[in-house]
């Protein structure tokens, strides 16, 4: 609590600097608009509706890149797991995709998919899976031997090391990663907007760019944060629903 | 029950043992004492089908589903409750799942474990995991219990008081126990016979020795027999010898 309330008087202290110092002039307001510049953007943003259909997308984009994301990371980790052929032939890949800034191959979706929402998803889809390819993966690599032979000393077979064993510690180790994947589904969708695009907070941004508005920029990003802050409290509280077992 | 012939049980080239023959009776209690390294684990792990043996043979007079593990860890899913792991080997059995946790909160309270049946693991104690773990095997009712050193993590006084008690329920169901342990008064005091192992690679049963305590046993009035303390002597130091023998052989290499 009491860091909290540090943490707040910190943040309400930066903003008054802030904007103390762009109005007796130290700032300049071109290059650094005062807060309330900010928020009076901000507030004509929704005033006049217009944001409404850019975050549809953007959120269309990151939620549906998220979803397939985990789905396919979740999928191709537990096959490469059990299939040891099949590691053979995924593991380079996903090597290969998690060491590279993976948001360079935005243009190569454009090409292939075109400017609207499916090149973004699956920026996003790419962004969210490796990681969670690699998380379910080594998670099942790494699982406690001795719950296994637990198992089989208990008289159970595959199913049983399945429901008991294996997709419990999946969970657990996807839970683990949600809020990094809730991340990069923005961070995905975000940037394949930024990169070519009619609709969507990143192609908002690309537009606040390009004609030097400083403070529509500040105010998408503060947007940005604050949404991904929403679904991080709430990828919180799933986890700790789901995994309940680590926290009670 | 239990007979085992010419085992040889290898992770490598080398054998951990060989040529092991180990007989254990219905209702008899039998420790496989011996050096660190000597395999004994690996010969309940074949047992039980964890390992499998590069030669000879383990037979039992039992289906493999009444033999009851209980291993030196406790081994609970970290994700299920108390009550919910006590039932698990009841459910992979086939049991229906109410049915099974009212049998599992049944096994809790006769283990002194009421009230904490939604409990996590990570909330109960050494000794309560312990107690859980103990449950969830004898909840299936096993004609054949293999221990590997089971109570060496709990403290003195718990071990002490969850041993008997177990090895009440052991004499009054008549179940056959092979105990693997370092401790040999824990041995002594528990079992009928005690079979000593060489020190690995290539171990075997260097001696084999009948404990003449009567039955039902008080662990601490065990300790007090006559025979308790000569037999302690000879076993302590054929033990001694094993991992003297061993240390003067790898010197004169």
């Amino acid at each position: 609590m009491k860091t909290t309330i540090r943490r707040t008087i910190a943040l309400v202290l930066l903003v008054v600097a802030w904007e103390a110092a762009s109005r007796v002039g130290w700032l300049d307001p071109f290059y650094a608009p005062p807060p309330t510049k900010v928020a009076e953007t901000l507030g004509e943003l929704f005033a006049e509706g217009r944001i409404w259909s850019h975050l549809q997308a953007t959120f269309s984009a990151a939620l549906i890149g998220l979803f397939v994301g985990l789905l396919v990371g979740i999928v191709l980790g537990f096959a490469a797991a059990v299939i040891p052929g099949l590691a053979d032939l995924l593991e380079p890949v996903m090597i290969l995709l998690n060491a590279i800034p993976r948001v360079i191959l935005a243009p190569l979706f454009v090409i292939w998919l075109g400017i609207e929402l499916p090149s973004k998803v699956m920026l996003a889809l790419v962004l969210v899976a490796v990681v969670v390819f690699f998380a379910v993966y080594g998670g099942i690599k790494e699982v406690d031997r001795r719950l296994v032979e637990r198992i089989r000393t208990l008289g159970g077979g595959r199913w049983e090391l399945l429901r008991d064993v294996y997709a419990p510690s999946v969970v657990s180790w996807v839970m683990g990663n949600l809020k990094v994947s809730v991340g990069f589904a923005f961070t995905g969708a975000v940037v394949g907007e930024f990169v070519a695009s009619t609709r969507g907070l990143g192609y908002l941004l690309q537009f606040a760019q390009s004609t030097y508005n400083a403070a529509l920029t500040i105010a998408l990003i503060l947007l940005i944060m604050a949404f991904v802050l929403v679904l991080f409290a709430l990828a919180e509280r799933l986890e700790r629903r789901l995994v309940r077992w680590r926290y009670g | 029950m239990l007979d085992i012939a010419g085992l040889t049980l290898a992770y490598g080239e080398e054998p951990v043992l060989e040529a092991v023959d180990l007989k254990l009776a219905a209702g008899e209690v039998a420790s496989l004492v011996g050096p660190s390294g000597s395999g004994k684990t690996s010969v309940l792990r074949a047992v039980t089908g964890l390992t499998v043996p590069r030669a000879g043979t383990v037979r039992l007079d039992i289906p493999v589903r009444e033999v009851g593990f209980l291993f030196q860890d406790d081994a609970l899913l970290p994700w299920r409750t108390a009550r919910q792991n006590v039932a698990l080997g009841l459910r992979i059995r086939g049991m229906d799942r109410e049915a099974a946790l009212a049998e599992a909160d049944g096994w809790l309270e006769r283990l002194g474990l009421a009230g904490f049946g939604n409990r996590w693991p990570r909330q109960l104690s050494g000794g309560q995991r312990k107690r859980v773990a103990i449950a969830q095997v004898l909840a299936l009712k096993p004609r054949l219990l293999l221990m590997d050193e089971p109570f060496a993590s709990l403290d003195a006084i718990v071990r002490a008081r969850i041993t008997q008690e177990l090895v009440e329920w052991v004499e009054r169901e008549g179940l056959s126990v092979l105990l693997v342990t370092h401790d040999l008064e824990e041995a002594l005091a528990i079992s009928d016979t005690m079979h000593l192992l060489s020190q690995g690679p290539r171990a075997r049963i260097r001696a084999s020795y009948r404990v003449p305590i009567a039955r039902p046993r008080k662990l601490i009035e065990a300790r007090l027999d006559p025979s308790f303390g000569p037999l302690l002597d000879r076993l302590w130091h054929a033990l001694e010898a094993e991992v003297q023998g061993t240390a003067t052989a790898e010197a004169a290499q």
